[in-house]
Order: C-alpha cells, then structure tokens, then sequence
C-alpha cells in the first residue's frame, strides 16, 4: 500500500507574530510535496496538540522569534508526552541562541533550525527524521 | 597530510567575480553608466521644496541626527537601567518599547500574555510602572519615541503626560512621537497579525483621537509615526515600503481632516520610520523621493501653505532582517554600511540595528557598539560636514527620479482600489506581502541576491564568536504576574469601576478617548483594565 506523504503542522505559539519564516518554510515543503496544515500566529499549546491529534501529522514545525522558545517547549512537550503522541516529532525554527538548543533537544524537540538554514537541509532533515518512511 | 590546494577553485580566479544581476532590489536595470543626460539639472538646494536634498539647508553640521536605539526588556526598572548606560554612552534620544501583551493591550496576569511578558519590550501596566521606566530621565529635555498601536498607544500617552505633570513639565515641553499606527506595529500589515486583538476601525478612530488631541495640546509632539520599517521588513521591497507608507499617511491624513483640523496644523507632526537595507545606492534614493512625493502630497494635493508641513522627518533602523545567525560578526559591516546610506539620505534618527540580533535581543556591548558605529560616521568620516554629499551624483539622481515614479504608479493604483486601509482590510495588502517573502526566498535560494555567509562562502565548521543576552527569565515573569495581581487588589476599586464605566461610556459616544483614557490610569486601572473596556464599548472579544 502506498504511504501518504508527510503530514506537518506549521505555527507559532504565544503572542510572537513574526510570520516570515513559516510563510517561506510552508512554501518549500509544499513544494516538496508534504502536507502542510498552517496554523498560524497566536497558538496555544493546548490547541497545537489538540490539532496535531486530530489532524493525525507525523510532524510539527514551530517557530520563534521573540524568546518564548524555552518557556513554550516545557508545555508543549509535557501536553504530547501525556496525550501519547509518541510517533510524532516537533521541530523548531527561528532566532534562537544557540546554548538554548541542548535544552530543547533534552525536552524532546528533535531539531532546531536556525535563519538562514537552506532549503534542502530542511527538508533533507525533516525527511531523515521521519525514518525513510517516505523515501525522496 | 595537508593540502589546501584541494579546496581552492583555480578556475574560479580565473572567470572572476561579478554581481549576478544589473537590477536593483526593486528590479529597476541599471545601465553600465551614468552621464549628466540621466540627470536633469534642477537647481535645487538642500532646505527647499521640495527637499529632495534634505529638510534643512545645514542638516548635520548643525546637529547630527538622533541617536535613538530601541530599548526595552524585563520589568521598567530594568529598561530604565538600559536606557540610562546607552544614553550615557551617547545615545541622544529614547525609543520605547512595550513587550507583546503591552502591545495588544494586555496585562502580566492575562492568560494569554504568559510566555511573552518583558521578551522584546518592558512589561509595563500602571502608572507606577511609567514612573519606574522613566526615572531620572527629564522629559523637557530629551525627547522620546513610543512606539505602539492603539488603543495601546492612548494609554502610553495618557501615562506619559501625567508623568510630565509629575515631573512639573508642562505639555508645551514635550518633545517626542507617539507611532500610533494600527497596521503596522507588530510585524507589518498582516491581518493575522493584528485584527484578532481589537477591531481595525476602532482602532484606526482611537489613533486618531490621539493625533487630535495631541495636535491641539502638546505642540512639539509629532502625532503619528507611519511604521514602513515593519512593513518593509516582511520582504516587500523598497518601491512599495515607499508607496504603501505615503498611501497609509494619505488615508490618516483624510481622517484628520474629517476632524476639523487644518493640513497645517498636524502635517509637520507626521513622521515616517523607515528601513535601510543593503541596497546602497537604492536606500538613499528611496529615502530622496520619499521627500519628494510627501513634500508634493501635502502641497499640491492637501493644499498646505506652510513649509514644515512640507518635511518629511525620517527615523531609521537598519535592516534586521539582513541580519544573518552564520558569521554574526558579518553584520557589523552590514549596519555601518546601513548606517552610512541613513546618513547620506539625510534622516533624522537612527536606529543602528546590533549584530547579534539574530539569535536574541542585543548585548549590552553590541547596542554600545551600534551607537559607536554611528559616531564613527558621525565624527570620523567628514560626512556631517556636508549636507547631501551624493546630490547631483548622475545615478542617485537617475535612481531618486525612478523610485519616485514608480512608488507614484503604486500609489495611484491603491488609490484606485480605494486607499492603503480599505487594500488591507481586503486582504490585498497582505497577498503582496506573501508574494514578496517568497520572491524573496526564492531569489535567496537561487543564488539571485547574494547573502555572505548563508548562500554563499559558508563556514560549516563555524564556532559561534559571540555572547548572547539571555533575557527570558520566568522569576521575571512570575514578578510581573504578581505585581499586576497585587497592584489590582490594592486600591479603591470604587475609583477604578468608576473611572471605567465612565470610559465604557464616552467611548459608546464616540468622544475622543483620551481624556477619560486619563482618568482611568490616575484611579489606578491598568493597561489590561482600559484596553478591556474599550474592547467591551466596541463589542469586541479576543479572537485567539
């Protein structure tokens, strides 16, 4: 049976609303034949993973511009940790210092991509955390 | 063994570099030169109409620009702390900045305003916190830029003219801007962005409650601060950040009209905050034109009699979103070039944008250096000595010409559609914008438009060189929160519903809300408080 192609969630969580990144992010990986389900600005965590459950994704992409990366990670993780959402990966993208990224890797977030990440190192990363599920 | 040859491109040396295009960033083809046919002689000087050369005739060798570094972090107290060293290391003017709860009109304790409180701007909610922020800075004597939307910005300004009492300053002193734009203060004009805090129209009429009042009480206070920097920076290029930010100005101006006030008396209040970017020689003819066309606009169109109607005062930051995360140190050529361009165009303020933004808010030493850049310029360099030292130069002149026709062109056809606020409403604003980010992208990925460090001459094995400022702080957070909570349990709540309903009230009238916008802040209500009521008058819930 044919696998469908990668479901990811793109957004932002809190009140940051710096859109460039996940307009230009979404862009590309539509492109490069995921699915995209745009959430936009001002999302709670509660509401991401809600959406993550019910939209069935294997991936959730957010992005920071702002700062609130660390504070927003702990809640996030804890909600999926206890929703069992287990087979889905979140990554994170944006202005984020670079010491800040061993912590989120420890919460749970499988990658953190900076500005100026290329194209193809996304989607190239995006594809080899989903395990090949996909191929090329 | 060690063979470096192995990585060096012979062949390379031998094509030679060259751009990868003729065009500007705004597409305009440049020809291989310039000769005095591209540029019509006008005669014209620096000081007069309509001040293609600048808005005064002795620009910088009477007084530099400002110095106006955008501050704001943390509790007040810690802002106050910030702006106090950078005004001690020569920053000459203040720029604050509220966090995103402030921005939106909400307080520490609202639930939404958690993760955000104090990250990109003061946490801020009482007229205590204003005292706090404020502190030791006379208000006669400096002059001050708050930068918010409304109904934020009526709040700001209702606290900074008690304040000024306080401080016995009378409100014929002051001296500063309050932005007060509703489109543009988050991140550009995006609808996401703004309309689910507070209805647009209400919005726009409480901005210009604040431009009325402030036209008729506080004389020196520039009343609306057009925001094309933030719209410039979601990628739309420097063409439209010009034509978007006249068309925006054009609409308020109408609206101030409506209110009875005369071109005259509230034009030369009008202040735009633009960006510079890398595009040397585009960014200081965008900036010329501006003059022009605004200087044109008023006159021709709004019949103003009055020279200082007629000037277009500029603040300029320089480009964050040019800042790069690889090779940080990179962008401390990218500001001082940003900067020479800014003071080559002739503006007014400058925001040196610091180099390591793009990872956090800046360290204590990189805004230090920032100011240090632009007195580098400002000292070193000889070019204060002389004011529009590239006037008459074939290719700014040619560019100044092109910018201004085509940012016309663009003006006319928002015109026809029916001005910058009915474009945005429909949404045709922010298809633009969408467009142009991924224009932008895609001229990035392809190697078009050329960024050191990220698409080209990479350093994949780089060491991060610098220190970043940690400013999340959640014992920060937690003190906000419960200041907000205790500030909100010790006081005469008589007063405070008083004062509230009586907001509630005028605001279902229509009454211009900034009087009783006053009250409501002496009696103790918070920013939260006030931005609620308004909410309320309006019908209006929260749409997150």
């Amino acid at each position: 049976m044919e696998r469908r192609r990668p479901r990811i969630i793109i957004g932002k969580l809190g009140l940051d609303g710096h859109t460039n990144g996940i307009r230009i992010v979404s862009n590309w990986l539509k492109d490069a034949g995921f699915e995209v389900i745009y959430m936009g600005i001002y999302n709670t965590p509660e509401r991401i993973i809600k959406a993550a459950l019910e939209e069935d994704v294997d991936l959730v992409g957010l992005s920071f511009l702002e700062g609130s990366h660390l504070f927003f990670a702990e809640r996030l993780m804890e909600l999926a940790r206890s929703e069992g959402l287990d087979n889905v990966k979140f990554v994170f993208g944006g202005v984020i210092p670079p010491d800040d990224i061993p912590r989120l890797k420890a919460m749970g977030i499988s990658e953190v991509f900076l500005p100026g990440t290329p194209r193809e190192a996304i989607i190239s990363s995006l594809r080899s955390l989903l395990g090949g599920t996909y191929g090329d | 063994m060690w063979d470096r040859s192995k990585d060096i491109d012979f062949d390379a040396y031998i094509r030679g570099e060259r751009p990868p295009n003729y065009r500007t960033t705004s597409g305009i083809e440049l020809k291989e030169f310039y000769t005095a046919e591209d540029a019509p002689s006008r005669d014209e000087r620096p000081g007069q109409y309509p001040f293609t050369r600048g808005i005064h005739a002795d620009m910088y060798r009477r007084r530099f620009w400002t110095r106006r570094q955008q501050t704001g972090y943390g509790s007040p107290r810690e802002s106050n702390e910030r702006m106090r060293l950078l005004l001690k290391e020569g920053q000459t003017g203040l720029n604050v900045n509220l966090d995103v709860p402030g921005e939106l009109g909400l307080d520490a304790d609202h639930p939404l305003a958690q993760g955000d409180i104090g990250l990109v701007g003061t946490s801020l909610s009482t007229l205590e916190d204003a005292e706090e922020l404020f502190r030791d800075l006379p208000l006669d004597k400096i002059s001050t830029t708050i930068i918010l939307p409304p109904p934020s910005s009526a709040v700001l300004m209702a606290l900074y003219l008690l304040l000024a009492e306080r401080q016995g300053v009378s409100p014929s002193s002051l001296m500063g801007t309050i932005m007060n734009d509703s489109f543009n203060q988050l991140v550009g004009p995006t609808r996401e962005a703004v309309l689910p805090f507070f209805p647009i129209d209400a919005s726009v009429k409480i901005g210009v409650d604040v431009m009325e009042y402030c036209t008729r009480q506080i004389p020196k206070w520039n009343i609306l601060n057009i925001n094309a920097y933030n719209m410039r920076q979601t990628g739309i290029d420097a063409v439209q950040e010009g034509a978007f930010a006249m068309s925006l100005a054009r609409d308020y101006i109408g609206l101030l009209l409506q209110r009875g006030l005369d071109i005259d008396e509230f034009a030369g209040r009008i202040a735009f905050f633009c960006d510079v970017q890398m595009d040397f020689l585009e960014e200081i003819a965008k900036i010329r034109a501006m003059r022009r066309l605004w200087a044109k606009m008023i006159r021709e169109d709004f019949g103003a009699k009055e020279t200082r109607s007629c000037l277009f005062k500029a603040a300029v930051q320089t480009s964050g979103l040019h800042l790069t995360a690889q090779q940080p140190l990179n962008n401390i050529a990218r500001a001082t070039i940003q900067t020479l361009a800014a003071v080559l165009a002739g503006v007014q303020s400058i925001h040196t944008t610091s180099y390591d933004e793009a990872y956090a808010l800046p360290t204590e030493d990189a805004q230090k250096l920032s100011i240090r850049i632009q007195q580098i310029i400002g000292y070193e360099t000889g070019l204060t000595k002389v004011v529009d030292p590239l006037g008459g130069a074939y290719v700014i002149e040619w560019l100044t010409d092109a910018l201004e026709e085509r940012m016309l062109a663009l003006m006319r056809r928002i015109e026809d559609m029916g001005g910058f606020m009915k474009c945005y409403k429909d949404g045709w604003i922010e298809n633009e914008i969408n467009k142009a980010r991924y224009e932008m992208s895609g001229r990035i990925e392809r190697g078009e438009q050329v960024v050191v460090g990220v698409n080209a001459f990479r350093d994949e094995e780089e060491k991060l060189p610098i220190s970043i400022f940690k400013v999340y702080s959640s014992e920060m957070q937690r003190a906000r929160i419960e200041y907000v909570k205790r500030y909100k349990k010790e006081r005469d709540q008589k007063k405070v519903e008083n004062a509230l309903s009586k907001l509630y009230e005028e605001t279902k009238k229509g009454s211009n809300v900034l009087p009783p916008v006053m009250d409501a802040v002496l009696s103790r209500a918070t920013l939260g408080e006030i931005c609620d009521t308004l909410r309320r008058a309006y019908g209006f819930e929260i749409q997150v």
